[in-house]
């Protein structure tokens, strides 16, 4: 078992319960084929650093587990085949998971409308 | 004769001279700095105005920590934390 971190973008119109699916919905490829999840963070919709798609916004998904290498690539061409997600990169991680993480799986989704306006202030 | 030679070497090659102080690598200076390609805001600095990744000679990095910080910048271009460049047309 490796530890990896993955992140995603998300299309930014995907909200509210759209969003919250097609999160569980990638949370359960994972857990299908035999990831153990760590952490799973919501980092809200933020500017991007250049166009993707013509999009100049995503909400980014940050999750943490521990999988066998194989699995890895299953998940990233299931992530691939979906649509709404307009980038991912997938990092393993030297080193065991940051302290931080151990808070488990939970601090998820929801939060996704009012980080909407507090992430302005992140851009130059 | 001992002008300062700021362009690249002339034919004969003369003796390369340092002026100014050596800067330090920030994260030999400190050791509890990690790299992280999340890390946006170190990031930067090793970033031109036009979004390049600054030369080791510029920025005074080890070489060691120069590959693992333009391994970071590329990670975070990936993802779009990073710009490739700054006219990126929108």
């Amino acid at each position: 078992m490796r530890n990896y971190e993955s992140l995603y973008i998300v299309h930014p119109e995907v909200v509210g319960d759209e969003l919250t699916a097609l999160v569980d919905k990638f949370q359960k490829v994972l857990g299908d084929i035999g990831a153990e999840i760590v952490k799973l963070d919501n980092w809200g919709v933020r500017k991007l650093a250049y166009p993707i798609k013509k999009v100049e916004r995503g909400n980014y998904i940050q999750v943490l587990f521990s999988a066998e290498a194989k699995v890895v690539a299953e998940y990233e061409r299931r992530l691939r085949l979906d649509e709404q997600i307009l980038r991912f990169l997938t990092v393993r991680l030297d080193h065991d998971f940051p302290a931080d993480a151990a808070e488990s799986a939970s601090s998820t989704s929801a939060r996704e409308d009012d980080e909407d306006t507090a992430d302005e202030d992140e851009e130059e | 004769m001992a002008y300062e030679n700021t362009g690249r070497s002339t034919s004969s090659a003369p003796p390369r001279r340092r002026f100014g102080r050596r800067k330090i690598c920030r994260y030999c200076a400190d050791r509890d700095a990690r790299i992280n390609y999340k890390d946006v805001d170190s990031l930067r600095y090793y970033l031109s105005e036009r979004g390049k990744i600054v030369p080791r000679r510029i920025s005074g990095t080890c070489a060691t920590h120069q590959r693992q910080i333009a391994e970071a910048i590329k990670n975070a271009r990936q993802i779009a934390l990073l710009p490739y460049t700054t006219s990126h047309s929108v």
